[in-house]
């Protein structure tokens, strides 16, 4: 395959072209869907073939993608990206440009503790069949699923520039969840929340202690159903890692996307509240805050040697001690800000066009145990499980809901409410966070679908994040 | 029949005890891309993918193939009728889809060839002049997809449908203020696309995005809602009508068939025979897709429900799936519900809205691309996009006027396979609506 693709990119060397990549993706894609005890769907798509080829064209981009790998597509496809490129250039005021790297090779092959497609299928279907089983409709649980995605994705990438890479990665989701029922509504209980997906195998069920939780989701699905919901008008908030890292990802990751400054994805996406001249000087939050974008950890979704257009990984700091000193940036968007790109540039399928993508989008560690947060806290609550989320077109006003709240006071935890909404404007949320978790609780929390773009992409990427706590936030919202 | 397709209906023939459905589904897309009054990407994409749904006794196996061939269907065959006997059973199943009703045909035009995208830039250099005028770029997106399905299964379903949508979304935001404003267009005949008649609604929201800009305080407000609100609303309400949303105990309908749920000035239906909407041949499982009531004058009239869930559930099925809804018009005129405000809102466009509760109806999300003051039956400001936290059957329960006329809004789905559909909607004027927060910002 590297020689099919550097024949392509040797096809694309003409002096109307200033610059042209092109992606090959295989991948593989098995779904297990039970519900109630039962299996409801299996579904299975092997070595799934994808191309792009991206051609710079009078400064304007055209692209050109297939499922169909075959010589006579590839000659179709590059003279449609061609042609796309001429056409879209006579609307165009501002001739897209920035400067040449040099040529870089990187090559990753990841392998997992235990392959799902190698593993004996009996093994796989058997450990589901039973986790189904412990989790199907008793007592007030009316319904129940566990689900799982698992991928492996082997993509090859080469550009006029002279860079090649060739990775091949795995990722799995992971999901199991309940409802409980009763006259009075419905509540619902997961494991392990929304941003349970990994870079790993099948291994990530052991690892995630999916056993071990059966029964803890059914008796708190069970639980919220007569518990009270927060009374307070404002309250202090621990958010455990696995909401937090949405949290992270809509407040801070979207918002700090420098494609949205310029209204490239404004009809489907949004825009920011993030303007250029902020950086350097907007204090985006308290002084404990360090969050940057880290494509160089393979332990984390958002890994590449090199990204979508050629940069190489690398990690940038994104807020540094609360203030705002950098973005996620393409090639064009950097040169425009003045900025080197940030190698966010990401697409979900070689037939996608790359697009400005959080990588490892993580928030430093702190000090100190979740255990030592919860009896640091004199009157609060834990929140943790995502059920709703919302944020405005410009990444500044939130809402999030999550399954289940633990009560604290005097720093123990002595009880749960139903439906925890709070809500927020990003930049006094984040100055409201006066302590995050150390070493010892911070981890990847990741999803297997960031959706963005037009024509839609669902991407997998992660978040490194701690529990931290945020003082006097909004709880009280009338439904 | 297409060759692969032939090629693995013809292996399945041949095996006994196995029921199946396989569809062959072809897609194409230009997709262009524009901002700040200028081309971002033009995208053209391909694919062919043949899936097929295995069921022997109750034990099921599905697989996808993309640009299949032989090698890969009787690579993936072997895989599945090894695997098979191994699957657990889904003792719901009970037959595929058994309506053979075909759909009367049509004469499908491929629009990516009819709207080039010289004729795509042209029409949108013409907006761009008309706004940039006043201070406006252009954003969005000018799409054309086109589509095929091919469907058979083993109990004799053979149907072919075709779509080819067009999406015209085009938002004017202000090079200062940054106060957006949208118009889109939406189905698939470019015929109804009438540019002035375009370019007229795009430069009356652009003179009231000229006005100062305020915010507003969260509680109940007397608002307008514009056909796209009121369509987005009627999408997430239909959740609860599918037969699905009651097999997961999470339908607000559960319990109401034949009830009164609404005023009888609403009126809902899923109608794919609409010439202004994308229309739909066959539902999930290849069931024809009919005109269906699914609100009559406030009644709760029927359940969404396909083939599987008619056996699981017992209700009735059809091929309805929710993709043609057409909220049928009132008698009054977008004027006449603004000159009753006294004070209240006129909301244009809804984004990021998520269920909190689906049983209940009960969600947030926010407003976008122009929201705006009314005082004394005039718009006279912008307002910051604002958050809502409402029950959607509270909203539909407190409607009091409807427009006269419905409009096609197209909506695309951009969490899978790209897609477009359209609903049909009139402008609403709604008694109370539940104002939470405001984003402060444009």
């Amino acid at each position: 395959m590297e020689h099919k693709i550097k024949q392509i990119i040797s096809k694309l060397d003409s002096p109307d072209i200033s610059f042209a990549d092109v992606r090959i993706t295989f991948t593989d894609y098995e779904s297990i869907f039970f519900m109630n005890g039962n299996l409801r769907g299996y579904t299975s798509s092997k070595v799934s073939p994808a191309i792009g080829i991206r051609v710079l064209i009078d400064g304007c981009f055209g692209f050109a993608g297939s499922k169909d790998l075959s010589d006579a597509s590839i000659s179709r496809l590059i003279a449609r990206a061609k042609s796309n490129a001429i056409h879209g250039a006579k609307f165009q005021k501002e001739k897209l440009t920035f400067p040449a790297l040099p040529a870089t090779i990187g090559e990753y092959i990841h392998k997992p503790e235990i392959d799902p497609f190698l593993m004996p299928q009996e093994e796989k279907l058997e450990y589901f069949k039973k986790l189904a089983e412990l989790i199907k409709p008793q007592g007030k649980i009316v319904n129940s699923h566990v689900a799982a995605e698992f991928e492996r994705q082997e993509k090859f990438y080469a550009n006029s520039e002279g860079s090649y890479s060739h990775t091949v990665v795995y990722n799995t989701l992971p999901l199991m969840g309940v409802v409980a029922a009763d006259a009075g509504g419905i509540q619902s209980r997961t494991w392990p929340g929304h941003m349970s997906a990994g870079r790993a195998g099948f291994e990530l069920f052991h690892q995630q202690q999916f056993m071990e939780n059966t029964q803890r989701i059914i008796k708190e699905a069970t639980d919220l159903l007569t518990a009270p919901t927060i009374s307070e008008e404002k309250a202090d908030i621990i958010i455990g890692a696995g909401h937090l890292a949405l949290q992270l990802h809509e407040s801070v990751g979207h918002a700090t996307e420098a494609d949205r400054i310029f209204g490239q994805e404004i009809s489907f996406a949004g825009k920011t509240f993030v303007k250029p001249s902020m950086l350097g000087k907007f204090k985006y939050g308290s002084d404990i805050l360090n969050i940057y974008s880290d494509s160089t950890d393979p332990k984390g979704m958002g890994y590449h040697p090199l990204d979508d257009e050629g940069v190489p990984g690398k990690r940038v700091d994104i807020i540094k001690n609360g203030i705002l000193v950098n973005q996620q940036t393409s090639r064009h968007i950097a040169h425009k800000l003045g900025l080197e790109p940030s190698s966010n540039m990401r697409a979900s399928f070689a037939d996608d066009i790359p697009l400005v993508r959080m990588s490892n989008f993580c928030i430093a560690p702190g000090k100190g145990s979740l255990q030592d947060l919860i009896a640091d806290t004199e009157h609060g609550y834990l929140l943790d499980f995502t059920k709703t989320w919302s944020i405005d077109d410009n990444r500044n006003n939130f809402q999030f809901t999550t399954e289940i709240g633990y009560k604290i006071k005097d720093g123990k935890i002595t009880g749960i409410v139903k439906e925890p909404t709070y809500f927020g404007i990003t930049p006094e949320f984040w100055n409201a966070c006066d302590a995050i978790c150390g070493e010892e609780e911070w981890g990847y929390q990741s999803t297997f679908n960031c959706g963005k773009g037009e024509p839609g992409q669902v991407m997998r990427l992660s978040h490194g994040v701690a529990p931290a706590r945020f003082k006097n936030i909004n709880v009280r919202v009338k439904i | 029949m297409n060759e692969q397709l032939k090629y693995l209906n013809d292996a399945l023939k041949k095996e006994s005890g196995i029921k199946y459905q396989l569809q062959l589904h072809k897609w194409q897309t230009d997709f262009f891309r524009f901002y700040q009054s200028q081309t971002n990407y033009n995208i053209s994409k391909d694919l062919i993918a043949l899936s097929a749904e295995l069921y022997k006794g109750k034990k099921p196996y599905s697989f996808s193939i993309d640009s299949p061939d032989q090698a890969k269907i009787d690579s993936a065959l072997k895989t599945a009728l090894e695997m098979i006997d191994h699957m657990p059973e889904d003792p719901d199943f009970v037959d595929l889809e058994d309506d053979l009703t075909l759909a009367e045909p049509k004469d499908i035009p491929n629009n990516i060839n009819e709207i080039s995208l010289d004729k795509k830039t042209a029409i949108l250099s013409r907006l761009a002049k008309i706004a940039g005028e006043h201070d406006f770029e252009l954003f969005g997106t000018f799409i054309c997809n086109f589509e095929s399905d091919h469907l058979i299964n083993s109990n004799h379903l053979d149907k072919i449908s075709m779509q080819s949508p067009i999406y015209l979304e085009v938002k004017a935001v202000h090079r200062k203020t940054q106060v957006t404003v949208l118009e889109t267009f939406g189905g698939e005949d470019f015929g109804y696309f009438d540019e002035e008649q375009f370019s007229r609604n795009l430069l009356a929201k652009i003179k009231f995005a000229q006005n100062s800009i305020v915010d507003v305080e969260p509680g109940e407000y007397e608002v307008i809602l514009a056909p796209r609100c009121v369509a987005e609303f009627a999408q997430y309400l239909a959740y609860g009508m599918s037969a699905f949303a009651i097999d997961r105990r999470s339908s607000f309908f559960e319990g109401k068939l034949d009830s009164k749920v609404f005023p009888e000035i609403f009126s809902l239906t899923d109608d794919p025979n609409d010439p202004e909407l994308i229309h739909c041949d066959y539902g999930d499982g290849g069931h024809i897709y009919r005109p269906l009531k699914l609100i009559d004058k406030g009644y709760f009239r029927a359940f969404m429900c396909n083939n599987y869930f008619h056996h699981k559930l017992g209700l009735p099925k059809n091929g309805n799936q929710g993709n043609c809804l057409s909220i049928a018009p009132g008698s009054s005129t977008l004027e006449k519900m603004i000159s009753k405000v006294k004070k209240g809102l006129y909301i244009s466009s809804l984004h990021y809205m998520n269920f909190i509760n689906p049983k209940e109806t009960s969600l947030t999300g926010l407003t976008r691309d122009g929201t705006f003051l009314i005082e004394d039956g005039k718009i006279t400001k912008v307002v910051n996009n604002l958050r809502f936290t409402e029950k959607i059957a509270r909203i539909f329960e407190n409607v009091v006027e409807l427009e006269d006329t419905a409009k096609s809004i197209p909506f695309s789905g951009n969490y899978a396979d790209f897609s477009v559909r359209t609903t049909k909607a009139p402008h609403a004027r709604i008694a109370r609506f539940n104002i939470s927060s405001s984003t402060r910002t444009i």
